[in-house]
């Protein structure tokens, strides 16, 4: 395998633009005056939600309006990928960008921290909402498309945190787990069901005179009695009737039947279409959106151009997307109606041709999609190897890691670079560590069954993932992987060094070796690369300052640490945990100098930015470093406080490297602060040792006696006790026994005899 | 072991342009309604079905388990025999 050189990222995946185009409005739509002012009730409610069934005009209704409004209007179409929500928000985040330059940024880079919690670029999002200042609305169509718990939570957030110059407008199938509730409850929710959506009899009769069908009054509301009012139902009987010339007796026959309204209308409505266009629409449909290239393509025709443009001006089954007739997409019912006119086969050929197009045309992820609809997942697994780069190194995690999973491993195994990458995808993700690891074992699978199609690359790949294990809590195993990851990096696969030297850095500071980190992480800062790998870069930096305010050169720490928060700000990358470590390196450096009020902030920041939803080794040594400023500022409780939930973590880690000497010395301090603020000054607390023996001497033992229950030497008896009596600054047996006991360093004893 | 089945049952009769929508279940339209009757495999596949009617536009009437169907079958045969 060829060595990967340091290289520039690869370019993000393309944001895909149909998704925030907002559809045209269909020439024929009648203004629906009385749904239009529920909308606009009372101002506009902050959210507002469309729920009713397909085919109910939801769409139309809030795209209608839209064009009303001089207002700035966001659009965005969710479908099911947006399951990922780094997808969802780059994609809302691109379209706020558009509103204003720079409105939209922050969110943006956040959303390039890998791993990151999406709520934080939502936050940024709503910031830069708010520097618009301006009214803006919002359109979320097909929310129901979108299942994911994070995906949805993220919109909740977002829906909590709305500022007061922006709405919001849902339109969805069923009830959206958003958190409406709540707003509800406050009065700030407007909700349009089906009952509201369905046409009224002079609604109705508006559309018939509209396209000019000549209905009796009778006939009218009979039409509108069978179909309920459902809009497409009498979208498609509009389009059949227009073409009788007796009306009222196909009003008459349709009554008769007991079909259902789609199955009876469609069937009319297609046999009433030249067999070209019929066909033209029937192969279509697989299609999710479509430009007339597209079809061409699909069909191998040259007229697909002249064929939309008429289809969408002469009835309602195509959307036009943009005005200049680029992109289509069917209406969702018509589109599903018309595939069941094709055999699987057949839709399977079209969908590969589809992703044929697409894969030629550089939209990546929807020829995953055809590919994928079609079964065919030979090209899915090739399409995922040729960019799973892009989808990995741009924080596309749950996506990528959605397809590996959706794939055979027989194909994983011949293609490693895929469980390889899920692993890691998992790893960033902070997923339970049964699903790194079944991806993990598929990929060592590879390695040792088809060692030929193994490389450095993934080797790195591998080994990093597991060194990043390391906040499971074994910091032993940690530092072994994360030496095998710079050694593969080294061996081919530059691309991967500065973050697999971090990673090694990062895991030789948990183990307590300082020079090992300070060598690490600095070989990884001085690379020319290093800047444009801001997760290695910035968690290096902030190792860097750590090592040096541990060994107590506080000026280095400080001037680490700063370069790394510069850094970061520059990169919007202040969100980040990897910029932990340069707070805490900080906090400890101006521990060391005497300004607490700074160092408390900076730990703060520094164990805010580590917490996570399962401890990690990571986030036990930033309570430590806590615990420790807290006990320096004399916060006690709370530095008790931070020490014990640390404690706690510690204890369930099976190798937790020296994060136990760092407790102990913490806690050591904290008796001792403790001991100070009482009226028994002491110099300094006794240790384990010494208060073992105090025991002794509490039950009235003699010194002999406790040297042998101690096993230790008559001597080291005596100088226990001697350094006993100066540390509590006692003068005999009785006296250090009270002083102790005070100070709650000994259980108050019966007195003997 | 045998898998579940289901009936769900639907508003207005569906003709033969449905059947490739519902793979491995049949379907059957009378009186006004149609019954998509077969075997489900779990949980999964049953809201993909519940999805599937959602997205072609029908109104659904009810969902049946069908093992209690055959108990209540097999229980009046035999309480026909005992008489």
């Amino acid at each position: 395998m060829s060595s990967q050189t340091a290289e520039a990222p690869p370019q993000r995946l393309r944001v895909i633009e149909p998704k925030l185009m907002l559809p045209r409005v269909h020439p024929g739509v009648r203004r629906r005056g009385r749904l239009l002012e529920m909308l606009d009730e009372d101002g506009g409610s902050a959210l507002t939600v469309l729920e009713a069934g397909v085919g109910y005009g939801k769409t139309t209704l809030v795209r209608s309006w839209c064009a009303e409004r001089r207002e700035a209007v966001i659009w965005m179409t969710l479908d099911a990928a947006d399951d990922d929500p780094v997808r969802l928000w780059t994609h809302l985040a691109t379209a706020v960008e558009r509103l204003g330059q720079g409105l939209g940024a922050r969110a943006l880079a956040s959303l390039g921290v890998r791993g990151a919690p999406v709520e934080t670029a939502v936050d940024e999002l709503m910031n830069g909402l708010v520097a618009y200042g301006r009214p803006v609305a919002i359109v979320l169509d097909d929310l129901d498309t979108v299942g994911s718990d994070r995906s949805l939570r993220s919109i909740a957030h977002a829906i909590e945190r709305l500022p007061p110059n922006v709405r919001v407008l849902v339109s969805t199938r069923s009830d959206p787990a958003i958190g409406a509730a709540r707003l509800r409850a406050r009065g700030a929710l407007t909700e349009i069901r089906a009952h509201e959506l369905a046409f009224t009899v002079d609604e109705t009769r508006e559309l018939l005179a509209r396209e000019r069908i000549e209905l009796s009054g009778e006939s009218v509301e009979l039409l509108v009695e069978r179909t309920e009012g459902w809009p497409a139902g009498l979208y498609l009987a509009a389009l059949w009737l227009r073409d009788l010339e007796d009306p009222d007796q196909g009003v008459r026959s349709f009554l008769g039947s007991a079909r259902h309204v789609a199955d009876y209308l469609t069937d009319e409505v297609l046999t009433a279409l030249p067999p070209q266009t019929r066909d033209f629409l029937v192969r279509t449909s697989v299609l999710v959106r479509f430009t007339p290239d597209l079809c061409d393509a699909l069909l191998g025709r040259e007229d697909s151009a002249a064929m939309l443009a008429e289809l969408a001006r002469s009835n309602m089954f195509l959307v036009a997307l943009d005005p200049r007739g680029e992109w289509y997409r069917y209406h969702h019912l018509f589109g599903e109606l018309l595939q069941l006119g094709l055999g699987r086969e057949h839709a399977n050929e079209l969908r590969r041709r589809a992703a044929d197009w697409c894969r030629a045309n550089g939209l990546v992820e929807d020829a995953i999609e055809y590919a994928a609809g079609a079964a065919d997942a030979e090209m899915v697994a090739e399409l995922l190897v040729e960019h799973h780069r892009e989808f990995v190194w741009g924080g596309r995690l749950t996506q990528f890691l959605g397809w590996v999973q959706w794939l055979p491993v027989e194909l994983l195994l011949e293609h490693p670079s895929l469980p390889a990458a899920g692993a890691l995808a998992a790893g960033l993700l902070a997923l339970p560590a049964v699903d790194v690891q079944r991806q993990l074992a598929v990929a060592e699978r590879a390695r040792s069954e088809r060692p030929q199609l193994w490389s450095p690359y993934l080797e790195a790949t591998v080994e990093l993932t597991r060194a990043m294990g390391i906040d499971r809590g074994d910091v032993g195993a940690a530092v072994e992987h994360a030496r095998r990851a710079v050694a593969a990096a080294r061996a081919g696969a530059e691309v991967l060094s500065v973050g697999a030297l971090a990673t090694l850095a990062q895991a030789q500071f948990f183990a307590g070796d300082f020079d090992e980190t300070r060598r690490a992480a600095l070989e990884a800062v001085e690379r020319p690369d290093a800047p444009d790998r801001p997760d290695g870069y910035i968690a290096s930096l902030g190792l860097l300052a750590l090592a040096d305010a541990e060994q107590g050169r506080t000026e280095g720490a400080e001037a680490w640490a700063r370069q790394a928060i510069n850094y970061a700000r520059r990169r919007f990358q202040t969100g980040s945990w990897r910029l932990s470590m340069a707070h805490l390196g900080l906090a400890l450096a101006c521990t060391q100098t005497g300004r607490l009020d700074e160092a408390e902030r900076e730990a703060l920041r520094g164990e805010h930015l580590r917490r996570s939803p399962q401890p990690t080794v990571g986030h036990a040594h930033a309570l430590l470093v806590l615990a420790q400023v807290c006990v320096a500022r004399s916060r006690l409780e709370r530095a008790a406080r931070e020490l014990e939930r640390a404690q706690r973590a510690i204890a369930e880690f099976p190798d937790p490297g020296r994060l136990p000497a760092i407790a102990a010395t913490v806690e050591h301090d904290l008796t001792t602060a403790r001991a100070n603020t009482g009226n028994h000054r002491i110099v300094e607390a006794p240790s384990p040792a010494e208060l073992a023996v105090l025991r002794c001497l509490a039950t009235g033992l003699s010194r002999r006696e406790i040297g042998a229950k101690l096993y230790i030497s008559l001597n080291t008896v005596k100088t226990h006790t001697r350094e006993l009596y100066r540390k509590l600054g006692a003068t005999s047996r009785e006296d250090a026994i009270a002083r102790a006991e005070a100070l709650g360093l000994l259980e108050p004893t019966q007195s003997p005899g | 072991m045998s898998q579940p089945r289901y009936r769900l049952v639907v508003t207005g009769e569906l003709g033969p342009r449905y059947a490739s929508a519902f793979d491995g279940m049949t379907v059957s339209a009378h009186d006004g309604q149609t019954d998509i009757t077969g075997p489900i495999i779990d949980q999964s596949q049953l809201h993909g079905l519940l999805d599937r009617i959602a997205s072609l536009g029908l109104t659904l009437r009810s969902v049946t388990p069908l093992e209690a169907e055959n108990h209540e079958a097999a229980a009046s045969n035999h309480q026909a025999n005992e008489i």
